[in-house]
């Protein structure tokens, strides 16, 4: 095992939750998209810590505030579309347009 | 090829094939168990490099709590059938792009290799040490974070008086007060 | 109480101030408000005019002034201040009794005019504005009471504006004027350009030092003298004057006496160190003001109505002034304004008074009024005397001083057009004065009457003026040695001296000229038919005013307005259609196209942010 190897895998991840961003509909599942690319990111800070960093611990540290972050992040959105729903009578971003032209 | 590659290999396959069926499955139950198992795997990778305490809490903070809030989420806007969700129209250009994207990074990263020392991790208590003492400000500022957010999350979440939870009929945006049900907002 | 004259031209804006806001609600306060101010003015004229001789015993003070900072911009500060010398209290003194006088005539012959109160406020706004020019201390100020004076004029000669003439003659008057504002308002910045100041003391020393070359005196001085041309109705600017008779007649009498026409008279005296220095600006004067004096004369020889026999002898006399002034005597032109404005006040409100009591303004409807109303025409007939010069009549001391003054400072020839001028003056005066009030009584004005009191009563304190002003040219104490005592330039202060052999030519030519318009228009011995038939082409000329207002009417039609309208089209088709609507028209047509981006939907934004990583990506790749 290689750190490129987790490299690879880290965009390979990351290049999934884009896809999943740019194609659904449901808000949620948008959502989702975007936890998948927050934990490409972490598999990559925790890779480099392991592998170049001396003292071993900022990339785990870094990994611990991104997890705070998207659980804060999840909380809020979910709040989000749940009121958009309430609105809207619908989860899917691309319905939620009467703000365009 | 030794253990950690068979077991790299292994859970790599676990968490790419988790995510792809995170954004490909039509029910979006699949898709939230899809994403439990990925996320699980991640924790395990984090094994694999020697952050014993981060997998514990991937699998505690993703695994059990992300997950369910986010089945919440889902099964409270239920709006269209759970089993058959539809993609929107660019899917299939957003496929090229994620490719394109997952080709610029391979190319980066393959082109790039580091040197890389002898792998190994903290132990706990470093990290610990580590996070309340450099890390201490940065700490607990992200709890405030965490607390602005959930109060943040509970006054969206609430309902306003007049609307009684429930989506309104109307597609009107503008019929936020409308009380077909019980008037006086659930607060 | 020279530091209280402020109030002088403060206290008729009060009036202006109160009767365009509260005057609506108090409209019979009207006539007492703009009165009372100004009757307080007035005193207050007095006032000053006892501290002027109490502290000018003094040799050396030739003015006093006080003045505040009002701007102070970059280097420079602009001051708002008064200058209190002889010049400014003549005029004071003429402004402020004949606007008193008027507007006690005015609460009887405006009596029945829904809009009286309107009336009084911006005749009180006019004596305000007046008074404010001849007071202050520099150009800006006295720039914007000028335009004031101006506005005011617009809206009294315009003050019957749903008559389409009375409209014409209030935008004729202020475009008229306007276009010598300009060479007035080009000549102060001039001015303020080349010495950076604009207060008159600071300026005249610059003048006396040479801090000012020649070039840019006379230029300067010509500049200001458009401004005068047009305030003062000289040609070639003269045409509204005549047709500024559409308003109503209290107007008329403020206009020609005491305020708008004096002010061009006015600022020529005042800068009257610039036409010292400079030859040909004050050659320009004289010629100009002969000119006007000469035309305007010969008009009013031949027109038939009233007023503006009226009108063209005012523009007679204001040329008569610049006459003076131009060939160096200020002291005379000074004099001849003072009379003038008492005199011609008489005659305007005679005027009205006759219109009024009979109906009629043609003189050859008239004849013989003077049975149905003696007392006008004993005032109408002291007025007529003075400005045609008959001693011991005020015009004939001012008419002498005016004379000798072109004598002094140009010699025979223009002497003689002064002489001739004066004949002109006396032979108009007789005519207007018999045809009216002698003769025959025509049966249609038997319900011809007498004014009422309170319209006499001012005309008979003018009368008095007129009558006895004249010898305010005499020494009397050791306070008061003359006019020319008082009001002299540099040095040059003189006592009253009759030159016999000028005196006896002008006064053989002011009787001579009142005896020919008796044997033509009462006695009837001078046939004025065959006179007219002889020379018809000459008379043609004359009534149709030398043709200057078709004149300016074709230069109108044919050249303004033609540039005008190419003009027009440039705006139209350049400014607006392509450079302001072209330029809305892109941004429209752009984002009709570009709001197709605007989706409102997230994915196609978030895809767009992917591609723009894409993009720079490649861009880094490629470099």
């Amino acid at each position: 095992m290689e750190l490129y190897h987790v490299e690879l895998l880290s965009a390979a991840l990351f290049a999934i939750g884009i896809y999943g961003v740019l194609a659904r509909r449901n808000s949620v599942l948008i959502l989702i998209s975007i936890e998948l690319m927050l934990n490409a990111v972490n598999i990559n800070a925790v890779a480099y810590s392991a592998f170049l960093d001396p003292g071993r611990l900022v990339g785990q540290v870094i990994t611990i505030f991104v997890i705070t972050v998207a659980a804060a992040e999840v909380g809020l959105a979910m709040a989000i579309i749940l009121r958009l729903y309430r609105t809207m009578s619908t989860a899917n971003a691309d319905e939620a347009d009467s703000m365009k032209w | 090829m030794d253990a950690s590659a068979v077991a790299f290999s292994f859970l790599a396959v676990m968490v790419i094939g988790g995510a792809l069926g995170v954004v490909v499955t039509r029910n979006v139950a699949h898709a939230a168990l899809f994403l439990l198992l990925s996320l699980a795997s991640v924790g395990g990778v984090f094994i694999l490099l020697v952050a014993e305490f981060l997998a514990l809490v991937q699998i505690l903070i993703y695994g059990g709590a992300i997950t369910i809030v986010l089945l919440f989420a889902l099964m409270l806007t239920r709006a269209e059938e759970f089993t058959n969700v539809r993609d929107n129209p660019q899917w299939a250009v957003a496929a090229v792009a994620a490719l394109s994207i997952f080709g610029v990074l391979g190319g980066v990263i393959l082109n790039n290799k580091l040197d890389t020392q002898e792998l190994a991790g903290p132990s706990l208590e470093e990290l610990g040490t580590e996070l309340f003492t450099n890390w201490v400000i940065p700490f607990e500022i992200a709890s405030l974070v965490l607390l602005v957010a959930l109060i943040g999350a509970i006054i969206l979440a609430r309902a306003a008086d007049g609307d009684d939870g429930q989506p309104s009929d109307a597609q009107d945006p503008s019929s936020l007060t409308d009380t077909d049900g019980t008037p006086g907002g659930r607060s | 109480m020279m530091e209280w004259a402020w109030l002088i031209p403060a206290m008729p804006a009060i009036a202006f101030f109160f009767l365009a806001t509260a005057g609506r609600c108090l409209p019979n306060w009207s006539a007492i408000a703009a009165t009372g101010t100004m009757a307080v003015a007035f005193i207050v004229f007095w006032f000053v005019l006892a501290d002027w001789f109490s502290m000018s015993a003094l040799p050396e003070v030739k003015a006093f002034g006080f003045s505040f900072d009002w701007i102070k911009a970059g280097g420079s500060t602009f001051t708002w201040g008064m200058v209190i010398d002889p010049i400014s209290l003549v005029m004071v003194g003429l402004v402020t009794a004949a606007a008193l006088g008027i507007q006690i005539y005015t609460w009887s012959y405006m009596s029945h005019e829904p809009r009286f109160t309107w009336f009084f406020a911006v005749h009180s706004l006019f004596a305000a504005a007046m008074l404010a020019l001849v007071l202050a201390d520099n150009l800006l100020l006295l720039y914007i009471a000028w335009e004031l004076v101006g506005i005011c004029s617009y809206l009294l000669i315009g003050f019957f504006y749903d008559r389409r003439p009375a409209a014409e003659a209030a935008k004729k008057a202020f475009i008229t004027t306007r276009i010598g504002d300009v060479g007035l308002l080009i000549g102060i910045l001039l001015l303020f350009a080349k010495t950076g100041t604009f207060e008159l003391s600071a300026i005249f020393t610059m003048v006396e030092n040479g801090g000012i070359s020649e070039t840019v005196i006379t230029a300067a001085a010509v500049l200001l003298f458009l401004g005068a041309i047009g305030k003062s109705a000289q040609f070639p600017l003269h045409v509204w004057l005549p047709d500024a008779m559409e308003g109503p007649t209290p107007v008329s009498a403020l206009v020609h006496s005491a305020t708008m026409v004096v002010a061009g008279v006015y600022l020529v005296a005042r800068m009257f160190p610039f036409y010292e220095h400079s030859e040909s600006a004050a050659l320009m004067v004289t010629l100009i003001g002969a000119f006007t004096a000469v035309g305007a004369a010969a008009i009013a020889l031949v027109v038939t109505d009233i007023k503006r026999i009226l009108a063209y002898s005012t523009l007679t006399d204001l040329g008569f002034m610049l006459f003076a002034l131009g060939a160096g005597g200020l002291t005379a032109g000074m004099f001849h304004l003072l009379i003038h404005g008492f005199s011609k006040a008489i005659l305007f409100l005679g005027a009205g008074s006759i219109s009024h009591g009979s109906g009629q303004t043609d003189i050859r409807q008239m004849g013989g009024l003077w049975r149905k109303m003696p007392i006008t025409a004993v005032i109408f007939g002291i007025g007529a005397l003075s400005l045609g010069g008959v001693p011991p009549f005020g015009g004939f001391f001012s008419k002498d001083e005016v004379i000798t003054a072109v004598f002094d400072g140009r010699g025979w020839g223009f002497m003689a057009i002064a002489l001739l001028i004066g004949f002109m003056k006396a032979l108009y005066m007789g005519r207007v004065f018999f045809a009216v009030f002698l003769g025959k009584l025509k049966p249609e004005n038997e319900h011809a009457h007498e004014s009422s009191m309170v319209m006499l009563a001012p005309m008979l304190v003018f009368a008095l003026l007129a009558l006895f002003g004249g010898f305010l040219a005499l020494s009397y104490t050791d306070g008061y040695q003359g006019f020319g005592y008082f009001v002299f330039e540099g040095t040059h202060q003189h006592p009253f001296h009759l030159n016999k052999g000028i005196a006896i030519g002008s006064i053989a030519l002011a009787v001579s000229g009142f005896i020919l318009a008796w044997m033509a228009y009462v006695q009837g011995s001078l046939k004025t038919e065959p006179i007219i038939k002889r020379f018809s082409g000459v008379h043609r000329v004359l009534i149709n005013k030398y043709y200057v207002d078709e004149v300016y009417q074709w230069v109108i039609d044919k050249v303004v307005l033609v540039f005008g309208r190419f003009i027009a089209f440039f705006d139209r088709a350049f400014i607006n259609d392509i450079g302001i609507n072209g330029t809305g028209s892109i941004v429209t047509t752009t984002g009709r196209f570009m709001r197709y981006v605007q989706s409102g939907k997230l994915y196609t934004y978030a895809m767009g942010m992917i591609v723009g990583f894409l993009g720079l990506a490649l861009a880094w790749w490629v470099s």
